[in-house]
């Protein structure tokens, strides 16, 4: 039978296997051809393992046996900074071009579990360091919509594989809207979990109170599905929670309340369809019954600022590591300190300087005060802020990102017009709070039709209310 | 929506981000330095606007949920074939040890 890649959803793949259409290893042969045939334009894989058929075959295998588990066969792409055992992970960066993971993180052992097959490692920005996957070292990834324009990032190869028909889903990082933001972009459902939710082992650090690692997919029934396996406590990563323990208690009758904050959606760097789309999203849910409130969030304005001052810090912590010491390029100075000066200055692309040194700069001794605390201080007021917010609406809904898809190079000039981009989802990793963006239509730009998101933002915990929300709103 | 105010055309110094690049371990060629210092007032420019905002400056810098989760202090043990992944990616390698230059000397 001759797969048709397009329609397929995770529970159709299954049901397929099940109903013996098609078997495992016919559907990564699939997925490969369809790799095949787009990579080369597209640049959403950086490496496609050649071990992908032997998982599909003992995924068929575990089938015939009757031992399946929920995602047996169904093959996805990996984000370059997450570790598979024995693969190179690069993070997209010249720094570890030839580094071999030794251990596999635990949303790999998870998914492995499950029976997920890994087709291979997809492009990134430069240590999950910008908006677009241009800062990669190997290339950007072309958005399949337009392949004029970015696929997002810094989860661009993750969403581009998927858009493409080259996985049926993928995972990706987001620190600051890496997952959401290419997920928008590309037509996507991308969820960031509620920090702890999921288990950051053997996943390069970013921004070590901000990473969340999160799935990209075609429904939110897709991401449901996967966030089931990925997610739980880990002894592992000690900052992993039970989310059973944190979740809101279950709210009194059925009607959901949405929370806008219309004071926050009216500046003039926001695409004017984008806003168009949201406004129509929010006449669905209330043609869908959904109570709908205008909320204030007072201190969202500075959200951006703080995170560009928290992120670059962990950053520059973060980034320490590599020295050329233990694993990762090696460049020689003239003595031991300048061979770390020399092997950085090379093993690095410039938006991960630019935020190291941005990082250095705030925690400096002089600067601490000024910069970093008061960062930290404001990012309180902020969760602050929405945790108020909740106690009287369910979902706060905003688009994803302030415009469609841009254009390759366009915003190479100016690094804070790429960093206001992140302007509506950095709030979620500032408080820790679930959000998912699903897709909000198209846009028209030059005769090509852009996707838009709509993002919603939980509870603690509530990644449940987000999917009860999105798959409704998506009609699933 | 915070906006960009009036332009400070100098936010920082060549001199400090020389200190800083030397802090960070990274070393920037001359050509580089003038673009990070343009890079770097752009930013620090839209940054800055957060040291107008009045703040209440407490001990306790924690997000909201955040408290110390710690393990116990105990070895675990490497296997010979761990051991021998972890030295194969070192740069520089001498029998079952990662091989650096002098730190002391000349």
């Amino acid at each position: 039978m001759k797969i048709n890649l397009r329609e397929l959803t995770i529970s159709k793949a299954i049901g397929h296997m099940q109903a013996g259409d098609f078997d495992a290893v016919e559907l990564t042969e699939a997925y490969i051809d369809e790799i095949a045939k787009k990579n080369r334009d597209i640049n959403a894989y950086l490496e496609v393992f050649d071990d992908a058929l032997d998982g599909a075959k003992l995924a068929r295998k575990r089938m015939q046996d009757g031992n399946a588990g929920v995602l047996s066969g169904i093959p996805c792409a990996i984000k370059d900074n997450i570790l598979i055992k024995g693969k190179t992970a690069s993070a997209a960066s010249k720094m570890l071009q030839n580094y071999h993971a030794p251990y596999s993180a635990t949303v790999i052992s998870n998914l492995a579990r499950e029976g997920a097959v890994f087709l291979g490692r997809a492009n990134m920005d430069e240590f999950a360091m910008g908006g677009s996957t241009e800062n990669s070292a190997y290339g950007v990834t072309k958005n399949p919509h337009d392949p004029e324009r970015v696929a997002g990032g810094s989860s661009g190869g993750s969403a581009a594989a998927v858009a493409m028909d080259g996985a049926l889903f993928a995972l990706g990082s987001d620190t600051g809207g890496s997952i959401r933001q290419p997920a928008s972009f590309c037509n996507l459902v991308g969820l960031k979990p509620t920090y702890g939710a999921v288990s950051r082992y053997g996943v390069m650090a970013m921004g070590s109170s901000l990473d969340q690692i999160g799935p990209l997919a075609k429904t939110v029934s897709d991401a449901e599905i996967i966030f089931s396996v990925i997610s739980g406590r880990d002894a592992n990563d000690g900052t992993t929670i039970d989310l059973n323990s944190i979740k809101p208690a279950a709210r009194k009758g059925n009607r959901l309340k949405l929370g806008i904050p219309r004071h926050f959606l009216g500046g003039d760097g926001i695409d004017k369809d984008v806003l168009s789309a949201f406004d129509s999203a929010v006449e669905t849910f209330r043609s869908k019954g959904y109570e709908t409130k205008e909320i204030a969030l007072p201190n969202i304005g500075a959200s951006l600022p703080v995170y560009y001052i928290l992120m670059p810090a962990e950053v520059s912590a973060n980034m320490a590591r590599f020295d050329g010491v233990k694993y990762g390029l090696h460049v020689d100075g003239k003595n031991v300190i300048l061979d770390y000066f020399e092997t950085r200055a090379a093993g690095f692309g410039r938006e991960v300087k630019r935020r190291i040194l941005l990082g250095t700069y705030v925690l400096s001794s002089g600067y601490y005060d000024a910069y970093y605390n008061r960062a930290t201080a404001l990012r309180r007021l902020i969760t602050d802020d929405f945790v108020k917010a909740f106690a009287d609406v369910d979902v706060i809904i905003t688009p994803t990102a302030p415009s469609p898809a841009f254009k390759i190079g366009e915003k190479n000039n100016d690094p804070v017009s790429m960093y206001l981009e992140d302007i509506f989802t950095v709030t979620a990793n500032l408080t820790g709070m679930p959000a998912m963006s699903i897709p909000n239509g198209f846009a028209k730009k030059s005769g090509k039709n852009l996707p838009v998101g709509l993002q919603l933002t939980g509870r603690h915990g509530d990644e449940e209310t987000l999917f009860r929300v999105g798959k409704d709103f998506l009609n699933e | 929506m915070i906006r960009l105010l009036c332009y400070n055309p100098r936010m920082i110094t060549p001199k400090e981000l020389e200190h800083i690049a030397n802090l960070a371990r990274i070393r920037i060629a001359d050509d580089e330095k003038q673009s990070f210092l343009k890079d770097f007032d752009s930013i620090l420019n839209y940054i800055d606007q957060l040291k107008k905002l009045p703040v209440l400056l407490e001990n306790d810098n924690r997000m909201t949920m955040t408290k110390n989760v710690t393990r116990a202090d105990t070895v675990k043990n490497t296997t010979p074939e761990d051991r021998e992944m972890l030295l194969s990616e070192a740069p520089d390698r001498v029998g079952d040890f990662v091989a650096v230059k002098q730190i002391f000397g000349e």
